[in-house]
C-alpha cells in the first residue's frame, strides 16, 4: 500500500476521530441537559487544571500504554488479542504477591517485581499464542475466554489460598515502601511508570522496524503467505508476539500495583485492557503515536470524573465515544492482512 | 417428598433458569456464525434488549410491549454490526469489542437519564412466573426452529453456504452480503431475549453490567456445541448446570471461582481440538468483499 494512501486514510481517521468525540459527547451532553462548552470546560479543567491534575492524566496514559502496545505488537503480527485486560491484571496480581513477600533493596525489588508482573502477563499471552501455533485454535475467542479466567483465578488465589487473615478484601497484603515505584509528582499517583511506559514505547517501535524479529512479526502480519514462502515460522512468530504482547500488558498491570495502588486489588483496572484497543487503533499501532493517543484517551479518563462532579453528565460518556471509536476504526489495514492465514 | 429428590429437582429447575439466557445468546450466535459473522456483540445486545425492555415496560406498563422492544433494539444493534461487518468490511472482533463498551456505557448512561440515578432502575411491570416458564419453553422452540430452519429451508441453506465460502455462494446467484446482514440481524433478536429474559422475568429491573459476561459464555456454547443450534442448545444447559450447581457446591467448600471458570476452559479445550473435531464455518469471521 503506498505511503501517502496511508497517511491520506490516518488524516481521514482522526478527523473521524474528532467528530465521534466532540459531536457525540456534545450530543450526549444535551441529552443529559448540560450544555457541551460547560461539560467540556469542566472536562478539560479537570484533566489539565492544577498540577495534580494533569500527574493523574499522565497516569491514566500510562495506564493505558501499556496495554495498547501490548495489543499493537499482536495486531502486527496479525493476532487480535482482545485479551490485554487478563494479561493485566495477572501481572498486577503476580506483582502484589511477590512483592508483598519481598524483604530486598528497592534495586533488587523493584526489578523483580515488574519482571514477575512481565511474566505472569506473558505466560497468559502465550496460552493463546501457543494454542494457535500447536492446534491452530483462534486467538479471539482463546484471549476473551482467558479474560474472564484470569479475574476469576485472581479472586480465588486473593480469596482463597492467599487470603488474608482477618481481611474481607479481595487484595494482596501491601507492599513494603522498597517495592513501590517513586513518585515522579509529589501528591500524586504519578511515578516512574511513565518514563518506563515512553522507554518501552520507543524500544519496541526500534525492535519493530529495525530488528529482525520485528520485520519477520510484520510480515507474518500483513502477508502471511509471502512470510511462510520466506521460511518465516509463523506458528512461532504466534507464540512469541503473543507472549511479548501479553507480557507488555503484564508489565502495565505491575506499574499498577507497584505505584499506584501498593498492593493487588482484584478490582485495579476500570477496562483500561478494552480501552487500550482504542489506543492503539487511534495510535495507528506505532508506538510513537500510540503514545499521543495514549495521552488523548488519558485526559478522556482522568477529565470524565471532573467532568461527571462539575457539570453532572454521567461519565459514562467517556465510555460510549471510545466504543464507537473502536467501532469506526475496526475497518484498518490490521484486517486485511490476517485473513488469508 | 424425599428431600434428596426434592434437592435434585430443585437443582435441574434452576438449571433451566441460568441456562436459558445463554440458550437464546447462543443461538442468536450460531446463526450469525453460520453466516459467517463472528458475533463477539453478543454481551452488548443481550444488554441492549434488558435496558430497553426494562424502559419500554415502565413506559407503557406493558411487559410484551417491553419485551417487543427489547427484541426490536437487540437487532438495531446487531444491524449496527452487520452493517459494518458486510458493507464496511471492518473487522468483525474489533467491531464487536467497540459494540459491547459502546452499548454497556449507552445503558448507563441511559439509567441516569431516565431514572436519574446510577446502578440500576426502579422495579418494572414484569412477567412474572407464567411468563418466566413461556420464555424457558419457547427457548428450547426457538432452538428446534433454527434447526430446520438451518437445515431445510432455502434461506438456511444460503445462510450456512455464506458461512463456508461466500463467492462460491454468490457464484451461485446468492446475494452473500445481504444474506449475512439479515442472519446477523436475526441472530441478535434471538439473542436479545436473553437480555430480556434477564430483566423481566429474572430481577424485574435493569441493573448496570446485569449480564454479567453471558454473552461470552454464550460465545463458548457456540464453539462447545459445534455451531449447531441443538449442540449450541446443550454446551448452554450444561453451562446452566454448573451455574446452578455452584450454589450448592459453595456450601460444600468448593470455590465458586472455579466453577465459573468452567464454561471458559470448556470452550477452550474444545477450541483445541481436545474434545474431538470441532471445525468452524470456513469462512468464519472473514470479511467478504466482492470483487
Amino acid at each position: 500500500m503506498p505511503y501517502a494512501f496511508v497517511r491520506g486514510r490516518a488524516f481521514r481517521d482522526i478527523v473521524l476521530v474528532l467528530v465521534l468525540v466532540f459531536g457525540v459527547g456534545s450530543f450526549a451532553m444535551l441529552l443529559a441537559r448540560v450544555s457541551p462548552l460547560v461539560a467540556f470546560g469542566a472536562l478539560f479543567d479537570g484533566a489539565f487544571g492544577t498540577r495534580e491534575e494533569v500527574a493523574e492524566t499522565l497516569v491514566q496514559a500510562t495506564n493505558l500504554l501499556f496495554p495498547a502496545l501490548g495489543i499493537a505488537v499482536a495486531f502486527r503480527a496479525g493476532l487480535f488479542n482482545i485479551g490485554a485486560e487478563g494479561q493485566l491484571i495477572l501481572g498486577g496480581f503476580a506483582a502484589g504477591w511477590l512483592g508483598a513477600q519481598l524483604p530486598l533493596p528497592w534495586f533488587l525489588a523493584i526489578p523483580m517485581v515488574l519482571i514477575a508482573g512481565a511474566l505472569a502477563g506473558g505466560v497468559w499471552g502465550a496460552i493463546p499464542g501457543f494454542l494457535r501455533a500447536r492446534f491452530g485454535a483462534n486467538e479471539v475467542i482463546a484471549t476473551l475466554m482467558l479474560n474472564v479466567v484470569a479475574v476469576l483465578l485472581a479472586t480465588y488465589l486473593v480469596n482463597g489460598p492467599l487470603a488474608l487473615p482477618g481481611s474481607g478484601a479481595s487484595e494482596t497484603p501491601s507492599l513494603p515502601h522498597a517495592a513501590q515505584l517513586p513518585d515522579l509528582v509529589s501528591d500524586s499517583r504519578l511515578t516512574w511508570a511513565f518514563p518506563i511506559a515512553l522507554v518501552v514505547a520507543f524500544v519496541l517501535r526500534w525492535v519493530l522496524q529495525r530488528t529482525v524479529f520485528g520485520y519477520e512479526l510484520r510480515a507474518a502480519g500483513d502477508a502471511p503467505e509471502a512470510a511462510k514462502r520466506a521460511g518465516i515460522d509463523l506458528g512461532r512468530t504466534a507464540f512469541v508476539a503473543m507472549a511479548l504482547s501479553g507480557a507488555i500488558a503484564g508489565l502495565g498491570g505491575a506499574t499498577i500495583v507497584a505505584g499506584e495502588l501498593h498492593r493487588f486489588n482484584t478490582g485495579l483496572s476500570p477496562g483500561y485492557g478494552f480501552i487500550a484497543i482504542a489506543v492503539a487503533l487511534v495510535g495507528n499501532l506505532d508506538p510513537l503515536w500510540i503514545i499521543v493517543a495514549s495521552l488523548a484517551f488519558g485526559v478522556l479518563q482522568s477529565g470524565g470524573i471532573a467532568m461527571q462532579a462539575e457539570a453532572g453528565v454521567p461519565r459514562d460518556v467517556v465510555a460510549l465515544v471510545t466504543g464507537l471509536v473502536i467501532i469506526a476504526l475496526a475497518g484498518r489495514r490490521v484486517v486485511a492482512a490476517r485473513r488469508s492465514t | 417428598m424425599n428431600p434428596l429428590l426434592a434437592g435434585i429437582l430443585a437443582l435441574l429447575g434452576l438449571t433451566l433458569v441460568k441456562a436459558t439466557p445463554l440458550i437464546y445468546a447462543a443461538l442468536g450466535g450460531v446463526l450469525s456464525e453460520r453466516s459467517g459473522v463472528v458475533n463477539i456483540g453478543l454481551e452488548g445486545i443481550m444488554i441492549a434488549g434488558a435496558f430497553t425492555a426494562v424502559v419500554v415496560s415502565g413506559l407503557t406498563g406493558s411487559p410484551l410491549l417491553g419485551a417487543l422492544a427489547g427484541v426490536l433494539a437487540g437487532a438495531a444493534i446487531a444491524a449496527v454490526l452487520a452493517f459494518a461487518a458486510t458493507r464496511l468490511g471492518v473487522d468483525q472482533i474489533v467491531a464487536g469489542t467497540g459494540l459491547n463498551i459502546a452499548t454497556l456505557a449507552a445503558a448507563a448512561f441511559g439509567l441516569v437519564l431516565i431514572y436519574h440515578q446510577p446502578g440500576a432502575s426502579r422495579e418494572v411491570p414484569a412477567f412474572g412466573h407464567a411468563g418466566e416458564t413461556a420464555l424457558i419453553v419457547l427457548a428450547f422452540v426457538a432452538a428446534a426452529t433454527l434447526h430446520v430452519v438451518l437445515t431445510r429451508t432455502p434461506w438456511g441453506l444460503h445462510v450456512r453456504a455464506c458461512g463456508e465460502d461466500p463467492s462460491a455462494a454468490e457464484a451461485a446467484g446468492i446475494d452473500a452480503l445481504r444474506t449475512r446482514f439479515s442472519a446477523v440481524v436475526v441472530g441478535g433478536a434471538i439473542a436479545s431475549l436473553g437480555g430480556v429474559y434477564l430483566s423481566l422475568a429474572e430481577l424485574d429491573l435493569y441493573s448496570d453490567g446485569m449480564t454479567a459476561g453471558r454473552g461470552f459464555i454464550a460465545l463458548a456454547a457456540v464453539i462447545f456445541g459445534r455451531w449447531t443450534p441443538f449442540g449450541a442448545t446443550g454446551a448452554a444447559l450444561f453451562f446452566g448446570f454448573f451455574a446452578a450447581l455452584q450454589y450448592s457446591l459453595q456450601r460444600a467448600g468448593v470455590p465458586s471461582e472455579l466453577m465459573q471458570a468452567l464454561p471458559y476452559l470448556a470452550a477452550l479445550v474444545a477450541l483445541a481440538g481436545f474434545a474431538g473435531r470441532v471445525r468452524a464455518p470456513a469462512a468464519d469471521g472473514v470479511p467478504y468483499v466482492r470483487q
